[in-house]
């Protein structure tokens, strides 16, 4: 126990140091510290530009400031230090709005037949409701998906995040039947969205993709080193998804900070499919005082994607 | 006994020494089908898994349906080969060399229907390199390697004193390569006292060694399915209803062989009735037996009726019907049927039921495969039909048929090899059979 | 689709082909106890499509209406935000106090120029921490300089406390300032700080017409310890590298007991062999 107290002194003497270095870079920005990973001429990044919030906490655009290259395979197996990560999916928001499926997978570089996020149209029963049930990986604390690897290329972290190294991965697909949520996804061939990615392969960023290899949601660890939420998370216009340290008690959609043990608490947070033991890190508040009808959730969605949820026992029954 | 020995071979001697015209086409036809297959894999390998009718649901598919029906035969062959070692069984002479043989090939196909499965082939050695104990797919590998390093020890302990009477043999118009060849690999046995005496120890040995890990192996296989949580596979009973399942098919493999042996190289008067009959009786008691698993296995789960079980048989009641009632119906009563009631005891009545039993244990494999897959958790919600339902490509098709003319192929080389029914016996079980004869 | 970053050939290419850029500017201001924090952020925009311009120079400036005072330049990032910190001590300031800002960016030959200004008096807010009757007091005090030069209270404003955390700031309540400029309030309880309990607290008033965006911030010990799900990760379970050790016992009898008996069994067979050399001689 000293010994943590001790560590965590250092660490947060660390982290002191280090916003100071940034504030630093904050003066004399233009010299060596930007110089090292960016050319000279200005650039479009082809990133769509964000809404800036309007509270204007510099600290906070502060470490988006430093573009970090991906860490190396061996670095991703250990887990940002101090961290263990959450998620919580406020069901009764949820208007299928599918703009988390689209920033994951173009965050992703994924094509439009693999979705780390997938978008359920759920009913418990026949007379209870339904409810649109987005369902990234829950990164259980008790992984069957990471058991049942031969070759350990999919593995638990630190921090709680379950990753595939796509290097390692043999493409046994054992993991996608050992885990019970239908989460992971195959690459039944190569698909071309893999070579728009650039930069080098790393288990954090889960891209560039590989032929015969398994991914899955990752809890975009990339964006989490430099302070942010996941793609899915900061795309959702109805603040669904919330993210954040559960170590810290604190998850965030982007623009709503809340406590976590008190949201759970009282909004009666659940996990999915408890009695599997799988311990998932994802919660789910339940569908009550709905924002929308769920036949919003048809709004406007391509042909194929209308299709998907034909056959659940709520389009039936709606069917003229 | 010098005389009563050689005897036999004359009659074997024309199937080690020629092969006739129907002997080539069949081969041709063999290689012709296992010629399609390699083409098959090949498109596989250059374009991809998207060929295979396999989707993010349904990961595996015929493949590993195909791997569990080859080890199952195979298990079914050590089973049977070392049981009837073990307890000296009279008549099993003719047909333990068939049983052994069975082993050994469906156990170096088997495999090479997972690895069709996986999706990078060029790190299959990280198994190796990187070996999680924890995962059931590990203590396949381990298993499987051991049981082939056993099943070849067994073989080759029981094809020792054939190999050398075939040294012996002068009158044998073979090429000198293979004289040579029988030469090295009877390993200067003479059959001494001594040497029988170890050649005896080390095929007891051996032969409960094959029985024990057939055992172990076939119940790995089935973990590799009951350890994950989806309904359906999540089941205790896995371990010993696949063992089960794998000696009755194992069992109804090795009647057919016996048929087109008998057929082929007009062994009437070493393979008679009494043998298809008691390889029959030995399949009745496997039926039944699978009979039980399978209803207590499904029993309990339409009892229980927890919600994605009883989802699981719904679907296994409409859109796997056939399959369903071919293999769970048919397959256990036809054998308690046509092998119960003494008067339908034919050889053919014999060989068609196995022929049935081989059909339906296969579709066995497949609707605990496939269906579970089908009805996950999480509703499968999708709009590419392919997403939603299974069904093999003609790529699975082709490299399956490969697989079984590969299956006949290497049955025939091996035939051609060393005489299929076994020429010798050890001292001791000699006499008994004369006592019997 | 999106231009690829960084990549200055492609960008030449696609470039000539698009419509005319157009070059907006956003600045964000903010006060801490004694510095001025400025943020600009540069976008483009071309048709339908807004893009951040990254690695563009912008310089930022001060005035009073009469004085010019260049603060510096600064890069943007990637997400076209060039950010500037300084003293607030050498501002130039007018009769009211106020403080002109100026970001710009003097354009290239791919892209038009663009500024923004902003205006805002400097401010400070500071925060206290006492126990009184056992409870947990927050006090904040919030003030502006007047003409002397003299901190004076700003009366009447409304403040908001904030606990900064990994992706964001958790807001833990409000104080609405009182006469004098000051403010308390009951901290809450359980509050997750680092292992030691300590809690970076943080006041704010913000979007204020003649203030901007003030903060404060304080340090204090109030928080619940962090407990590390690190300590309580366990080395040998099913998903760990390392299996347990029944398993791996378990294995290697298993594996010895087989084994072995392969040995034997080739053993017998190698004495065949050797009994057979020893026999030669006798035929
Ligand atoms: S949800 Fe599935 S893939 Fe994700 S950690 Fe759990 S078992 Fe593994
Ligand atoms: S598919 Fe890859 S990640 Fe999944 S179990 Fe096999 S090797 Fe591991």
């Amino acid at each position: 126990m000293e010994e943590e107290l001790n560590k965590d002194q250092k660490n947060s003497r660390r982290q002191f140091l280090k916003k100071g270095l940034i504030a630093g870079a904050g003066v004399a920005i233009g010299s060596g510290l930007l110089a090292a990973y960016v050319d000279t001429n200005a650039a479009e990044t082809g990133e769509k530009v964000k809404v800036l919030t309007t509270d204007g906490e510099i600290m906070e655009v502060d470490r988006g400031l430093l573009k970090l290259p991906r860490v190396s395979r061996e670095e991703s197996h250990k887990g940002i230090p101090g961290r263990k990560f959450v998620m919580v999916i406020d069901l009764g928001k949820c208007k299928n709005a599918r703009k988390c499926v689209e920033a994951c997978q173009k965050g992703h570089h994924l094509p439009q037949s693999q979705e780390f996020m997938k978008v359920y149209l759920l009913q418990d029963s026949e007379k209870t409701a339904p409810y649109w049930f987005p369902k990234p990986c829950f990164h259980c604390d008790n992984p069957l998906c990471v058991s049942v690897c031969p070759v350990g290329a999919t593995y638990k972290r630190s921090d709680g995040i379950v990753l595939i190294d796509n290097e390692r991965c043999i493409g046994c697909k054992f993991c996608m039947t050992g885990c019970p949520y239908s989460t992971r996804v195959f690459a039944w061939k190569h698909y071309p969205e893999f070579d728009e990615d650039k930069e080098p392969y790393s288990p954090e960023a889960s891209s560039p993709g590989k032929e015969g290899t398994v991914s899955k949601c990752d809890f975009c660890p990339d964006l989490i080193r430099v302070g942010k939420i996941p793609y899915c998370a900061s795309a959702c216009p109805m603040g669904v998804i919330y993210f954040g340290d559960v170590d810290e008690d604190t998850v965030t959609n982007g623009t709503e900070t809340y406590q976590f043990s008190k949201l759970i608490h009282d909004r009666a947070g659940y996990r999915y499919l408890e009695t599997l033991g799988t311990r998932p890190c994802v919660y789910y508040l339940p569908p009550v005082d709905r924002q929308f009808e769920v036949d919003r959730g048809f709004g406007d969605l391509e042909e194929s994607v209308k299709d998907r949820y034909k056959d659940t026992p709520y389009s039936k029954k709606n069917k003229p | 006994m010098e005389l009563q020995q050689k005897n036999p071979l004359r009659d074997f001697a024309p199937q080690l020494e020629r092969t006739s015209i129907q002997g080539y086409v069949w081969i041709v036809f063999l290689l012709a089908v296992i010629g399609l297959g390699f083409y098959a894999f090949l498109q596989q390998v250059f374009l991809g898994h998207e060929v295979t009718g396999m989707r993010d649901n349904v990961v595996w598919g015929v493949y590993i349906v195909n791997f569990i029906f080859f080890m199952g035969v195979s298990y079914a062959g050590a089973l049977i080969s070392g049981t009837l070692h073990l307890f000296k069984t009279a008549w099993r002479k003719p047909i333990i060399r068939m049983a052994e043989f069975i082993t050994i090939i469906a156990l170096l196909i088997g495999p090479c229907f997972i690895l069709l499965c996986i999706g990078r082939l060029d790190k299959l050695h990280y198994l190796v390199l990187f070996g999680r104990i924890q995962s059931p797919i590990t203590w396949d590998v381990i298993a499987i390697t051991t049981d082939i390093f056993g099943c070849f020890i067994f073989l080759y302990l029981s094809l020792l004193r054939d190999l050398a009477t075939l040294r012996d043999y002068e009158l044998l118009q073979l090429p000198n390569w293979r004289k040579k060849l029988y030469k090295v690999l009877a390993l200067g046995y003479t059959g001494t006292p001594e040497q029988q005496q170890r050649l005896n120890r080390a095929t007891d040995i051996m032969a409960a060694m094959v029985i024990s890990i057939a055992i172990i192996v076939y119940s790995v296989l089935a973990w590799i399915f009951s350890v994950t949580l989806q309904p359906g596979w999540h089941s205790t009973i896995f371990g010993p209803y696949f063992v089960i399942a794998a000696v009755y098919s194992g069992s109804a493999v090795l009647i057919v062989c016996m048929w087109v042996f008998r057929k082929v190289y007009h062994l009437e008067e070493y393979i008679t009735k009494k043998h298809f009959v008691a390889v029959g009786l030995i399949m009745l008691v496997l039926a039944a037996f699978f009979g039980y698993f399978t209803f207590s296995d499904y029993l309990t789960k339409w009892y229980g009726s927890e919600k994605n079980d009883e989802l699981l048989i719904q679907l296994l009641f409409k859109e796997f019907y056939w399959p369903f009632i071919i293999s769970n119906y048919i397959g256990v009563l036809l054998p308690l049927l046509v092998v119960g009631i003494a008067k339908f005891r034919t050889i053919s009545n014999i060989t068609i039921t196995s022929v049935v039993v081989i059909i339906a244990l296969w579709l066995n494999r497949y609707i605990i495969v496939v269906p579970t897959l089908e009805s996950p958790y999480l509703p499968i919600q999708d709009a590419r039909p392919e997403w939603l339902n299974y069904s093999a490509t003609w790529v699975e098709w082709s490299l399956t048929a490969a697989g079984v003319a590969i299956f006949c192929l290497l049955f025939t080389i091996a035939s051609k090899f060393i005489t299929i029914v076994p020429l010798s016996g050890s001292q001791g079980e000699e006499k008994k059979e004369d006592v019997l004869v | 689709m999106a231009i690829q970053p960084l990549n200055s050939f492609a960008e030449e290419k696609t470039d000539s082909a698009a419509a005319p850029a157009e070059s907006r500017m956003a600045l964000n201001y903010l006060c801490s106890t004694d510095s001025v924090n400025l943020s600009a952020t540069l976008t483009i925009k071309r048709g339908d499509m807004t893009l951040a311009l990254e690695n563009a120079v912008v310089e930022f400036t001060a005035s009073n209406g009469t004085t010019t005072t260049i603060l510096g330049t600064a890069k943007t990032n990637q997400e076209g935000s060039a950010l500037l910190s300084f003293p607030s001590a050498l501002l130039p300031t007018d009769k009211d106090g106020m403080v002109s800002y100026m970001a710009k960016f003097t354009g290239n030959d791919k892209y038009p120029a663009a500024e923004a200004t902003s205006s805002a008096k400097p401010a400070k807010i500071r925060l206290f921490f006492s126990i009184e009757d056992s409870l947990r007091i927050l006090k904040v005090t919030a003030t502006q300089k007047n003409e002397k030069g003299e901190d004076v209270a700003i009366p009447k404003e409304t403040v908001l406390i904030y606990i900064p955390r990994l992706f964001s700031l958790l807001k833990i309540g409000e104080i609405s300032l009182d006469e004098t400029g000051t403010g308390t309030l009951e901290f809450p309880k359980e509050i997750v700080g680092d292992t030691l309990g300590n809690l970076v607290v943080i006041a704010k008033i913000e979007e204020h017409d003649k203030f901007g965006f003030v903060q404060g911030k304080n340090v204090i010990n109030w928080g619940v310890h962090k407990q590390y799900y690190k300590a309580e990760v366990p080395s040998r379970e099913l998903w760990t590298p390392i299996a347990p050790l029944w398993m791996i016992i378990t294995l290697l009898v298993m594996l010895a007991g087989v084994w072995a008996h392969y040995m034997y069994a080739v053993y017998e067979l190698v004495m065949i062999k050797r009994l057979s050399k020893k026999d030669k001689p006798l035929f």
